[in-house]
């Protein structure tokens, strides 16, 4: 558990570096990818709501100290909910689908930016508009989706090689 | 389902926690806990930032260069096609700003001659290599007549030797038919102007010992009646004969004018000498042609003003029109003037 812990950790240091380091360049329609929610998405769909509230509010609390000036606590209310909406929903798609989890993660990525624009509209900077906060949650909702398979190919490999035991797992 | 309980539980949990910290954190301002946690954060993963930043950089850039390379073949399309439009508006902006100088030269040289003009624009050349006309887009329904003098920005260019409607005919002052009445601008001396088919024209001073020198400015003269208002600027002295081998002293001038590249030149309707005012009661005085000498008879001295023969015109003037030289004349002037100039000639007594 505690290996899975801390690999875990180090899948969301990776993909906020890389969010940082290697993404700034490489921008869609302008916007960066959500490599934090994309992990929180990914994590949830694999293994379920509970692994995506706590991985959800550990990649918001980072995203929160890192990506932003907003206040701390707005990450970790929008990546826990994204990630526990997407391990509740997880079981309504067919476990061999390829596609479905990545319209999944896709569709997660976008309201999860957007709900993330809505509130750092409202909490923090009210000079984001409704447009901005849409065409950023496309853009990355595309962005997201199109890196999904990688980040997903490899969220299975940790999460195969340490699976979540005890209480809690279904 | 257990999950699912556990995971709702959580999820209430993380709200009420991110509730709590958002308040904390909108509470305790610039300097509260949750900023020196988020400094503390930054500050540690900032090396590696930067150290994943310098490695993974060049293949960031690498990556978005292949991007770009759709966009900049489009942009570099575009570019050409716009540099393309760039271009040709340049040229048409240089010939905007070349036609907006010979108009702002026109427009100076008419006030600083005060002439009444109309402004006309050329529309061909002579079609004849031996003729030196142009054609200009104004015509009798302008108020253009023939013999009217025609000038441009630099100085003069001809005179108007054909009128239609609504174009004219313009006998250039370097056309070897053209003649015109011409004066030194340094002392005055006068002379009578020709053209020879190219630069530089012919002038033969009267004055045989006539000082002049190279670089004088040479301008139109009323002398003798002729057809063009004075001060019209004609050129400069560019060689000046030797003296006392002629009746004449021949001097040549280069023109202001370049003729190959006229494009808009003035007509001018004012003579630019004010008709002497009639006296008082004079209204009534009928014109009475001087006495014309008799070949035979000792010449008599001629009136004040005519030009000695009589005829109203210069001796150069053959046709007799008030302008000198031969060629197409302007038009027949009314006997009590001599030339186009507006200059009257008192009765003799």
């Amino acid at each position: 558990m505690i290996a899975r812990t801390l690999v875990v950790a180090l899948l969301l240091l990776a993909a906020v570096v890389l969010e940082t380091a290697f993404f700034s360049a490489l921008t869609l329609f302008g916007f960066r990818p959500d490599l934090l929610l994309l992990v929180t998405a990914a994590i949830a769909s694999r293994d379920g709501p509970l692994a995506g509230v706590r991985v959800g509010a550990v990649a918001g609390l980072l995203g929160d100290l890192l990506l932003s000036s907003s206040p701390v606590g707005l990450g970790i209310l929008v990546y826990g909910v994204v990630g526990a909406l997407v391990g509740w929903s997880r079981p309504y798609f067919a476990p061999t689908s390829v596609t479905a989890p990545l319209l999944l993660v896709g569709a997660a990525s976008l309201l999860g930016t957007a709900g993330y624009g809505v509130l750092t509209s409202l909490l923090a900077d009210q000079r984001i508009g409704a447009p901005l906060v849409l065409q950023g949650a496309v853009a990355v909702g595309l962005y997201n989706t199109l890196l999904a398979p990688v980040v997903m190919a490899l969220v299975r490999r940790v999460s195969d090689a340490f699976p979540l035991r005890g209480l809690g797992v279904e | 389902m257990f999950q699912r309980r556990r995971a709702r539980l959580l999820l209430a949990l993380l709200i009420a926690t991110a509730v709590a910290l958002v308040t904390i954190d909108f509470r305790s301002g610039e300097d509260g806990g949750l900023d020196r946690l988020r400094a503390t954060t930054t500050a540690v993963l900032r090396p590696i930032q930067d150290g994943v930043g310098v490695l993974v950089r060049p293949f960031s850039e690498g990556a978005a260069a292949v991007g770009d390379l759709f966009a900049i073949r489009s942009d570099n399309r575009e570019l050409r096609a716009r540099v393309a439009t760039l271009e040709e508006r340049r040229r048409v902006f240089d010939d905007l700003e070349r036609e907006n100088a010979e108009l702002r030269a026109l427009l100076a040289i008419a006030d600083r001659t005060e002439l009444d003009t109309v402004a006309a624009r050329v529309v061909a050349l002579a079609p004849s290599n031996f003729e030196w006309t142009i054609t200009i887009d104004v015509g009798s329904d302008d108020g253009v007549e023939r013999g009217m003098p025609v000038i441009d920005g630099d100085g003069l260019v001809g005179r108007v030797i054909q009128v239609t409607g609504e174009a004219s005919r313009v006998l250039l002052a370097i056309d070897p038919s053209f003649s015109a009445a011409a004066r030194s601008a340094r002392n005055g001396e006068v002379g009578v102007l020709d053209g020879r088919g190219g630069d530089p024209m012919d002038l033969r001073l009267l004055d045989p010992a006539a000082v002049v020198e190279v670089g004088d400015a040479v301008t139109t003269s009323s002398y003798q009646g002729g057809v063009f208002p004075a001060g019209i600027p004609i050129g400069t002295v560019s060689q000046v004969g030797e003296d006392g081998s002629s009746l004449f002293r021949e001097v040549q001038v280069n023109p202001y004018v370049d003729f190959t590249r006229l494009q808009h030149v003035l007509i001018v309707f004012s003579t630019g000498i004010d008709d002497i005012p009639a006296f008082e009661g004079s209204e009534g005085l009928q014109f009475r042609r001087p006495p014309v000498p008799s070949l035979l008879e000792p010449e008599a001295p001629a009136p004040e003003g005519t030009d000695g023969d009589g005829d109203g015109a210069s001796d150069d003037d053959a046709d007799g029109d008030g302008a000198v030289g031969d060629g197409p004349q302007p038009q027949a002037l009314a006997p009590q003037a001599l030339g186009s100039a507006g200059r009257r000639v008192l009765p003799a007594p």
